[in-house]
C-alpha cells in the first residue's frame, strides 16, 4: 500500500494535477464536477444550518440544545421570517424593498391605533396601511422609473418620520387585562398576545409560509415574479403591463409586512416608535441566506425559511456562548458575504455595481 | 401572382424619431397572405423600428397602419390588440426569458390557467411537446429547467414556435438565425418555410443576402429610414440588391 501511493506521488507531472483530482474527486470545471459544485451550491443554505447547529450544540451544549432555547428560538423567528418573506418578493423580480423596517413599526402602530378606534377587528387598518406603502413603493418605483433601492430608501426616512409624527412619540401597550393607568395607552386583547406565544405563533407562521410556498411555484403571478427578475424588456414586448404588475409586487410585499407588524404587536406587547428599526437589513440578509441571488429571477421560500433560521440561531447561539452584541454583529455579518460569496454562480455575472 | 391578393398588411407612410434621431421617415409596404417578404438594408436603417411599429411597441409620430383591410385606431395600437389580431413577433436579441422554462417562454403573456390563478402545467407541457415535433427540434433537456440551459438553436426555435403558434396571420421574425450555426440556420429556414405553408403571411429581417434569396418572395430595401425600393426575388440579382442597401 505504502509503496503504491510513494508511486503515485513520484509520478512526473504531478503539479498539472488539481486538488480535486488529488482527492480522487472530478475536477470542478468538467461538466461532471460542475453538476456537483450546482448541487453544492443549491444546497449551501441547508450545509449552513446544520453547521451553525453543530457548531453551537457543540460549544454551548445542552444550554443550546434545549427545548426551552427552541421554542425561544420558535417565538424569535416569525416576525424576521414574515419580513424576509416580503423581501423575497420583491427581491425575485430584480428589485429590492429597504423600507420594511419602517413600515412595520408604522403598520404596527396602525394596528394598534385601528383596534382602539374600532376593537378588536380594527388590526385589518394595519394590514392595509403596510399595503398602502406598498403600493405607494411600487407606483413611485414603476411610474416615476427611480430605482426602487432608492424609492424604498426614501420611503424607510418618510414611513419612520410619519410615524413619530402620528404617535407623538408615545407607545401604545396590549394587555390581558383592563388597565386602570389613565397615562398610558392600551388596549385589551388576551387574544393577540396569547397569538404571540409558542405554538401559536409557530402555527401561524407555518400557515404563511405553505400559503406563500403555493402563491410563489404554483401561480402565475409567483411564476412572473420570476419572469420580471429574468428579462423585463421581453415581457414588455409581449404586452405584458409591467408597471402595474410591479405595483401588485409591492403591495403583496406590504400585506406581508402587514402580518408581520401583526406577529410583532402580538410577541412585544406593544407599538412602539422604534418597532422594526434596521430589521430590513435582516429581512434582506435572511433572504440572501436562503440562497436568493439579489439580482433577481430565481428564490425559494423553503430556503428563505432556512436563511431566518439560520440568522435567528446564529445570534441566539452567540448570546448564550456569552459573545457581547457586538461581536455577534460583526459575526452575521461576515456570515452573510460567506454565504453569498459560495452562493453565487460568478460565471453568470458580467459586471457587479 | 401575390400582389392582386388582398393584403394582410398595410403599411402607410410611418415614421418615428427618437429626440432628435429620424429613425424611421416613410416607412410602407403591403404583405400578401402566404407570401414571405424580406426587409432589407443596412445597420441603423430602421428595419427594427418598423417592424416595431407594426407589432404595437411603437406608435407611429405620423402615418397608420391597418391590418386584415382594418386601419388600426391610434388608441388600439398597442401591443395586446395586435396580438389579438394574430400578428407575432420574434424580436432581435430579446426573444426568450433565460431563468424560465421552455413552456413558459413558449406561452409568454399567455399562460393558461387553472382555477383562475395557477398555472396550468400540464397543458403547457404537452404544447410545448407538440410544438417541438412540429417543427422537429429534439431536446434532451427536461422541460423543467430554465431555457438558458438549452442550446442557441433551441432557444430560438421556442421562440419561433411562440410566433408560430400564435401567429395566425402575421409572423415577423427579425435576424433570427444572426446568433445560429449552419445547422441551426438551416432548422430555423425550414420552419419558415413550413409557415409559408399554411397561408401565414412572414415578415424576414436578415442580413445574410443568401438568406434572403432562399427564403423570400420578395424585397423591401429599407434606407435611411425610408422604404426605397422594392423587388421581386425573381427579378433582381444579389448585385442590384447590394447597391440598393447601400445607396439606396
Ligand atoms: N429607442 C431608441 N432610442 C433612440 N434611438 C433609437 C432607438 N431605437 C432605434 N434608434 C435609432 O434609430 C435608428 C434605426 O434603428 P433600428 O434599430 O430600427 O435599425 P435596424 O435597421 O434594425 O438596424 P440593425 O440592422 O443594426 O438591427 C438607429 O440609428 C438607432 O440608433
Ligand atoms: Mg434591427
Amino acid at each position: 500500500m505504502a509503496s503504491d501511493v510513494e508511486k503515485k506521488t513520484m509520478l512526473p507531472n504531478m503539479e498539472n494535477r488539481t486538488l480535486m483530482a488529488r482527492l480522487g474527486l472530478p475536477n470542478w470545471d468538467s461538466p461532471e464536477g460542475r453538476v456537483w459544485v450546482n448541487r453544492l451550491r443549491d444546497n449551501v443554505p441547508f450545509i449552513a444550518i446544520t453547521l451553525v447547529i453543530l457548531l453551537f450544540w457543540f460549544i454551548s451544549g445542552d444550554r443550546f440544545m434545549s427545548v426551552r432555547n427552541w421554542t425561544f428560538i420558535a417565538q424569535q423567528t416569525p416576525v424576521l421570517l414574515l419580513l424576509a418573506f416580503a423581501q423575497l418578493l420583491v427581491v425575485t423580480t430584480g428589485s429590492i424593498d429597504i423600507s420594511v423596517g419602517s413600515n412595520l413599526g408604522f403598520s404596527a402602530y396602525m394596528a394598534a391605533l385601528g383596534m382602539l378606534w374600532f376593537g378588536e377587528l380594527g388590526f385589518i387598518v394595519g394590514i392595509f396601511a403596510a399595503m398602502l406603502i406598498g403600493v405607494l413603493n411600487g407606483a413611485i418605483f414603476s411610474l416615476f422609473k427611480i430605482s426602487s433601492f432608492v424609492t424604498t430608501l426614501a420611503m424607510l426616512i418618510i414611513v419612520r418620520a410619519v410615524l413619530v409624527i402620528v404617535s407623538d412619540g408615545r407607545s401604545i401597550y396590549v394587555s390581558d387585562q383592563p388597565m386602570s393607568n389613565s397615562n398610558i395607552t392600551s388596549i385589551e386583547a388576551k387574544w393577540l398576545l396569547d397569538l404571540g406565544q409558542f405554538p401559536q405563533i409557530l402555527y401561524f407562521t407555518v400557515l404563511v409560509a405553505v400559503l406563500l410556498w403555493i402563491v410563489y411555484e404554483k401561480t402565475v403571478f409567483g411564476q412572473q415574479l420570476k419572469a420580471l427578475g429574468g428579462n423585463e424588456k421581453v415581457l414588455r414586448l409581449t404586452g405584458i403591463s409591467v408597471n402595474w404588475f410591479k405595483i401588485q409586487v409591492f403591495a403583496a410585499a406590504g400585506f406581508m409586512v402587514g402580518l408581520a407588524s401583526f406577529i410583532n404587536l402580538a410577541r412585544s406587547g406593544a407599538a412602539t416608535v422604534q418597532a422594526g428599526e434596521m430589521l430590513e437589513l435582516d429581512a434582506i440578509a435572511a433572504v440572501a441566506l436562503g440562497g436568493t441571488v439579489l439580482t433577481g429571477g430565481y428564490g425559494s421560500v423553503l430556503k428563505t425559511v432556512v436563511g431566518a433560521l439560520t440568522l435567528t440561531i446564529v445570534a441566539n447561539g452567540l448570546t448564550i456562548a456569552g459573545v457581547p452584541p457586538s461581536w455577534s454583529r460583526i459575526a452575521r455579518g461576515l456570515l452573510l458575504i460567506i454565504a453569498i460569496a459560495i452562493s453565487l454562480n460568478r460565471k453568470q455575472i458580467d459586471v457587479v455595481k | 401572382m401575390n400582389s392582386p391578393a388582398k393584403p394582410i398588411l398595410e403599411v402607410n407612410s410611418v415614421s418615428k424619431a427618437f429626440g432628435g434621431v429620424e429613425a424611421l421617415r416613410d416607412g410602407s409596404l403591403k404583405l400578401s397572405p402566404g407570401e414571405v417578404l424580406a426587409i432589407v438594408g443596412a445597420n441603423g436603417a430602421g428595419k427594427s423600428t418598423l417592424i416595431k411599429i407594426i407589432a404595437g411597441v411603437l406608435t407611429p409620430d405620423r402615418g397608420d397602419i391597418s391590418i386584415k383591410g382594418k386601419s388600426i385606431a391610434r388608441q388600439d395600437h398597442t401591443v395586446g390588440f395586435i396580438r389579438q389580431m394574430g400578428v407575432e413577433v420574434v424580436y432581435q436579441d430579446l426573444a426568450i426569458v433565460p431563468n424560465m422554462t421552455a413552456p413558459y417562454n413558449l406561452f409568454l403573456g399567455r399562460v393558461p390557467r387553472k382555477f383562475g390563478i395557477f398555472v396550468d402545467e400540464k397543458k403547457m407541457q404537452e404544447k410545448t411537446r407538440e410544438v417541438l415535433a412540429e417543427l422537429k427540434v429534439e431536446t434532451v433537456q427536461s422541460l423543467k429547467r430554465p431555457i438558458s440551459e438549452m442550446s442557441g438553436g433551441q432557444q430560438q426555435s421556442i421562440a419561433i414556435g411562440r410566433a408560430i403558434a400564435w401567429g395566425k396571420e402575421i409572423v415577423i421574425l427579425d435576424e433570427p438565425t444572426a446568433a445560429l450555426g449552419p445547422n441551426e440556420t438551416q432548422q430555423v429556414e425550414r420552419v419558415i418555410n413550413e409557415i409559408r405553408k399554411r397561408n401565414t403571411a412572414t415578415i424576414l429581417i436578415s442580413h445574410n443576402l443568401d438568406q434572403v434569396f432562399r427564403l423570400a418572395d420578395r424585397l423591401v430595401v429599407v434606407h435611411q429610414g425610408n422604404t426605397s425600393k422594392e423587388f421581386m426575388r425573381n427579378e433582381v440579382t444579389i448585385d442590384e440588391l447590394v447597391k440598393a442597401i447601400t445607396t439606396g
